[in-house]
């Protein structure tokens, strides 16, 4: 580890209703490979934004190579040699490897785009990696795993001194990611300070030279990675005082029937043999890390997405689930983690988004039978304290919380029995959160059973009777309320897979 | 915000040209207003100040300018006023019912209507009797229209429009055909099949020159798109006829479709003569000859072209011999008389139909004073 | 997008089918041709050659020009009318107000960059989608050319009038056969935007809009100035193609035109321009808009009428999407 390269000191940020950095630290020298971690939202993915300047910070310092330094947007970041490798993949997919890579700044000759040159230059950076990529070969062709090597090598090309990795790891197989750090350890020895962010405890503990935690917009600390403990780190990371009283023990009635059993559920790379019980009058949570497989479970299950194999029964009945109105016929209803794309019409009213979904019930014929509507809409209104000026409001016009009741007061109009909820605070404010939530515990004393996914900890063990730990499309736990702690629950959601 | 100023700004410039596009719109359609200013009282009446609403066909195009020059001249001969409208193009049939509503209910003292669909109007129709205000067709009639709804048709026939080109055509070809080895073929280029007013003219054409060739004893097949050879009656048989009657129709009434269609009959070895019975067609058949070349004044040299309307082109072909004639309608004449035929009414005389003339016109008598006027650019 | 579907590895035969299209589209041409000449004795002459390349010109620059916007996966419906309408401006400042032809032939193509310049900023700028803008300012021209025209139609001047020698651009006579020498033009034009697209940053960024804007964006590409210039070399293009049609039609009617721009869209379809953007070439536009050309000319003359050709026309178009959207799914590996 040489000199210090970069230094982010007492950075804040605030946008409206969320303080999302809080005077945080970020020390990153030459030569290190230096771990971000912390929780969904943590505010890991903030700090490198507004390092590389796509964010402007409310207050701190920042000192790149011994002088103070704000960047205005990427481009100047990148000049500098501030580069960020991103998650998501930013590629052009019809355009040549040796074209991606110098984007922006081609050679030229004359107005020719001296392609030729481009082309020995992209050779030569990834003969400096030691990969082998043919730079004429086109984007779309490559796996991921090589479109994220050209990104790399994208990145080195700006004469990069540190480079973020925002887990980089998410999408390639075990051979890729072992050819990843590989080139990370040779940009080390190289001397370039490396920023990785990642879920991955294994891959903390395999690449890192120290980490910095982050919990809840703030700094907890930085420690030496090999002379910490995995569960140092998790304790850093999870070592929140939980405002909200958890549930303590599970509510579901001695003997509820089994109403949905999932087994051997497999759908994609993300949903691996999954298999789980839910029962009548139960809330099964849903835990684990962003990109852990839970939603595409979920809409697996619902039918939106293809399943490849796997059993699903219903109230004892296998079922055959293909398309959403087959989930729909059997009582399932599905809110989506994103409303707005899928849950509600925002244009609507409340009255047309409540009999969506079963509109046969309120039409003569072709003709809807607007009286019926606005009566049914009228009582979930009045049954869910939604908050609208009446059920011809538009639904654009509404708060997210209430957004949420209209498309609960869908579901319950087709008359499902198995209502999934897919991050069903996202986006809602405090008040309305409770208001959810005891909606939620109201259902299930019906005699609903109730899937939650979600990513808040302090959520899941509040609301639910038992809990589902998933990681990497994989089912890792399931435990009772009565025996699940935040720091069991983050082992599992983190639990190295052989 | 930068974006937001542009955008107001580019929508506030794109409205104001909008804005300026209708003015200039009605400029050129309101032909009554300054006229009638001007005009004192008219010596002829009584009552001057009538108000006429007149609907035409379609504002695109150079014929429906030049009965519009007619009812102009009109405006100022009888001091009365004029608004004229008209959709974009002939096949918009609904903007033009949606027009001739609104003419109704501007409450005039009179419409004057060439309507571009017979049978959708006649609702329309309807409401103008009721409502009491009379009215004139001109170039085409509504043979359905409900009873005492229109005074007076005032169109050209076109069966006979169509009956002069052949006329003028025949003398031409007469001798080719009387001295032909083999069979030999007239085409013929029409417009859209369906529209009254261009299949009465390709059936005049076509049953006039079947007349023609009949009498001299000569046998006549008629070829072509369906809808047209259905109509012929005693069709003779393709394989053996002396004379072969080809007819085309282009797909979409554009000059490269019709110079398409027109190149087809022209590049066949028996074809003698060929006939356009629109100005798009009549084009077609000047577009298609600019390669081939072969149109002449008699047979013997090449292939006799005929054309329908007016236009410069067109004008400029009759004029230098590429085609040999044309045959023109009386737009002018049909917009004066219209308007001249609802202001008689007013006054409380009688109208009647009046079939207006078509006129041949060559190279010879396109100057003269009868002709001339009726000859558009 | 495609960039991330693909995780399948490797895949060369797509590139072949690229190559393979272009291909399959010009042997479908001459067998096309062939088929012509054998049931059409009247097809078969050299004046039908030369009438097919007559009114091949305005579709071919049309179609070079619109491949522009097409490549960012958006598309210009305005260029028909607006030929219409800069050939109707063009040609009354010839016939009306004594311009020089020359003069009216540049007030031509500089109506058509104007409108370019407007298409490009509502796109790029103001975020309208492509095919509502374009559609706008589709009547926006329609109704401009008809008003400033009065109604009337504009001959531009005949070969033989002064001014007429603007005709002999696209046909000479040489020894009483008519040569029809815009086709060099067009082929002169379809090397030069070949390079354009292949070799300068104008084309490279074009191809990179449509196939991911906001990564291209994040390249640091100035893409908004890009974007718009891909609509200003549509109107460039539909500029020229207003000459092309005022060279080779006696008169410019106002109220036509609309229709025009499908059939050189239709015509860089067939030839491999994806309506997604970013897959496509110049020389594929030329041989697809070949396609369309020979089926409006060579049906009437095998003696189907107007709507068989229009059906046919319909059915060629189809099958040239439904290949575009098969080589998709195959490209994203399912």
């Amino acid at each position: 580890m040489g000199e210090v390269i970069l230094t982010m000191k007492g950075i804040d940020k605030s946008f409206p209703g969320v303080h999302a950095l809080d005077h945080v630290d970020l020390e990153v020298r030459k030569g290190e490979v230096h771990a971000l971690m912390g929780e969904n939202g943590a505010g890991k993915s903030t700090l490198m934004k507004v390092l590389t300047g796509i964010y402007k910070k409310d207050s701190g310092t920042i000192t790149y190579e011994g002088k103070e330094v704000e960047f205005h947007n990427t481009r100047e970041a990148q000049d500098a040699g501030v580069v960020i490798v991103h998650q998501e993949l930013n590629m052009l997919g019809h355009l040549t490897v040796a074209q991606n890579i110098f984007i922006g700044r081609e050679f030229k000759k004359g107005i020719r785009i001296d392609d030729k040159k481009m082309n020995e230059e992209a050779r030569k950076l990834f003969d400096r990696m030691h990969i082998d990529i043919d730079p004429t070969e086109t984007m779309s062709h490559l796996t991921v795993g090589k479109q994220q090597m050209c990104e790399i090598a994208k990145a080195i090309s700006h004469e990069a001194k540190v480079i973020i990795f925002d887990e980089p790891s998410a999408a390639l197989t075990e051979a890729e990611i072992e050819e990843l750090f590989k080139i990370i350890r040779d940009l080390r020895d190289q001397g370039l300070g490396i920023v990785y962010i990642s879920h991955r405890m294994d891959e903390i503990k395999v690449i890192t030279d120290r980490v910095t935690v982050m919990r809840d917009g703030a700094y907890v600390g930085t420690l030496i990675t090999k002379d910490c403990t995995k569960d140092d780190i998790i304790n850093m990371m999870v070592g929140r005082v939980i405002y909200e009283d958890p549930k303590t023990k599970n509510m579901t009635p001695p003997g509820a029937p089994v109403v949905l059993k999932v087994e051997h559920l497999n759908a994609g790379k993300m949903v691996q043999d999954v298999s789980f019980e839910l029962h009548k009058g139960e809330v099964l949570g849903f835990s684990g890390l962003m990109g852990a497989g839970r939603t595409e479970t979920m809409r697996a299950l619902f039918g939106a997405d293809p399943i490849d194999s796997g059993d699903i029964y219903i109230n004892g009945e296998k079922v055959n689930i293909k398309s959403p109105q087959d989930a729909v016929k059997h009582g399932i209803g599905y809110l989506s983690e994103d409303r707005k794309r899928f849950g509600i019409v925002v244009q609507k009213t409340v009255a047309e988004n409540t009999t969506m979904a079963d509109l046969d019930e309120f039409s003569n014929g072709p003709f809807i039978n607007k009286k019926k509507e606005n009566e049914i809409a009228q009582k979930f209104v009045d049954s869910l304290a939604t908050k609208t000026p009446g059920v011809d409001q538009l639904v654009v016009n509404l708060s997210g919380g209430n957004q949420q009741k209209v498309v609960i007061a869908k579901w319950l109009t087709r008359n499902c029995d198995i209502l999934i909820f897919d991050e069903p605070t996202r986006g809602i404010d405090v008040g309305a959160k409770n208001e959810i939530y005891k909606l939620m515990n109201q259902l299930a004393a019906e005699g609903k059973a109730i899937i939650m996914v979600s990513s808040e900890m302090t959520e899941i063990l509040r609301m639910s009777d038992r809990i589902v730990v998933m990681c990497e499309g994989k089912k890792t736990g399931e435990l009772d309320i009565s025996e699940a702690t935040q720091e069991n629950i983050m082992n599992m959601a983190t639990r190295e897979i052989s | 915000m930068k974006k937001k100023i542009l955008a107001v700004l580019l929508g506030g410039c794109m409205v104001a040209g909008l804005l300026a596009g209708c003015g200039g719109g009605d400029d050129a359609a309101t032909t009554g207003d300054d006229a009638a200013a001007t005009e004192e009282g008219g010596e002829s009446s009584g009552g001057g100040d009538y108000h006429f609403e007149v609907v035409v066909k379609s504002f695109q195009s150079t014929y429906w300018q030049a009965a519009i020059q007619g009812i102009d001249a009109a405006v100022e001969e009888l001091g009365v006023t004029v608004n004229t409208t008209g959709p974009n193009a002939e096949s918009d049939i609904a903007d033009q019912v949606n027009m001739l509503n609104n003419a109704i209910s501007a409450a005039p003292d009179g419409i004057a209507l060439a309507a571009n669909d017979q049978s959708a109007v006649l609702d329309s129709l309807q409401d103008a009797l009721d409502a009491e205000i009379p009215v004139v067709c001109f170039d085409t009639g509504v043979p359905d229209a409900p009873e005492g709804s229109v005074i007076a048709t005032i169109a050209t026939d076109n069966e006979s429009a169509g009956a002069v080109a052949a006329e003028n055509m025949y003398p031409v070809i007469k001798d080719a055909i009387a001295n032909a080895d083999g069979q030999v073929r007239i085409g013929e280029v029409n417009q859209d099949a369906t529209s009254a007013n261009i299949s009465g003219r390709g059936m005049g054409f076509i049953n006039k020159m079947k007349e023609l060739i009949e009498a001299d004893g000569k046998t006549v097949a008629v070829i072509g798109n369906q809808f047209y050879v259905d109509q012929v009656e005693n069709n003779g048989d393709e394989g053996s006829a002396d004379v072969i009657i080809e007819v085309a129709v282009p797909a979409q009434t554009t000059v490269e479709l019709s110079a398409t269609e027109a190149s087809n009959i022209m590049n066949k070895e028996d074809t003698i003569a060929i006939f356009g019975s629109n100005q798009v067609t009549a084009e077609g058949v000047l577009t298609a000859n600019q390669n081939l070349s072969v149109l002449a004044a008699t047979p013997d040299e090449g292939i006799v072209g005929v054309g329908f309307d007016a236009g410069a082109t067109l004008k400029a072909a009759v004029a230098d011999g590429t085609l040999i004639g044309a045959v023109t309608q009386a737009p002018v004449d049909q917009g004066n008389l219209a308007i001249h035929a609802l202001y008689d009414y007013c006054e409380g005389n009688e109208v009647s139909d009046i079939a207006t003339d078509s006129y041949w016109y060559d190279a010879e008598n396109m100057e003269e004073a009868d002709i001339a006027p009726n000859l558009y650019d | 997008m495609a960039n991330k579907s693909n995780t399948a590895g490797t895949n060369r035969s797509f590139i072949d089918r690229m190559g393979g299209q272009k291909f399959i589209v010009l042997i479908l041409v001459i067998v096309m041709f062939i088929f012509f000449c054998a049931m059409s004795p009247g097809f078969r002459k050299y004046t039908t050659v030369v009438s097919i390349l007559d009114y091949s010109y305005y579709i071919a620059l049309m179609a070079i020009g619109v491949t522009f916007p097409l490549l960012t996966a958006g598309v210009d419906l305005s260029i028909g009318t607006g030929l219409i309408c800069y050939s109707l401006i063009g040609g009354l400042l010839v016939r009306q107000h004594g311009w020089p032809v020359a003069a009216g032939m540049l007030v031509t193509v500089l109506l058509g960059i104007a409108f370019g310049i407007i298409n490009g900023c509502l796109v790029a700028l103001m975020d309208l989608p492509p095919f509502l803008a374009t559609l706008c300012t589709c009547m926006i021209t329609r109704g401009f050319g008809a008003m400033v025209v009065g109604g009337y139609g504009i001959p531009w001047p005949a070969a033989a009038q002064e001014g007429g020698w603007f005709r002999s651009i696209f046909k000479i006579q040489m020894g009483g056969q008519n040569i029809p020498i815009g086709f060099l033009w067009i082929i002169l034009l379809v090397i030069v935007m070949s390079f354009v697209l292949n070799h300068t940053k104008m084309g490279r960024y074009t191809r990179a809009i449509g196939s991911n804007k906001e990564a291209t964006r994040l390249s640091g590409v100035n893409v908004k100035f890009y974007h718009i210039m891909a609509y200003v070399i549509c109107g460039l293009f539909a500029g020229l193609a207003a000459i092309a049609y005022s060279a080779i039609f006696a008169t410019v009617q106002p109220g036509s035109g609309a229709g025009f721009e499908l059939d050189a869209i239709g015509g860089a379809i067939v030839g491999g321009v994806s309506m997604s953007g970013a897959v496509g070439s110049i020389t594929g536009t030329l041989v697809g808009v070949f396609v369309i050309c020979l089926l409006k000319t060579g049906l009437p003359f095998i003696g189907l009428t107007a709507n068989w050709q229009q059906i046919i026309t319909g059915l060629v178009l189809i099958a040239a999407v439904l290949f575009d959207i098969l080589k998709r799914k195959r490209e994203a590996g399912k």
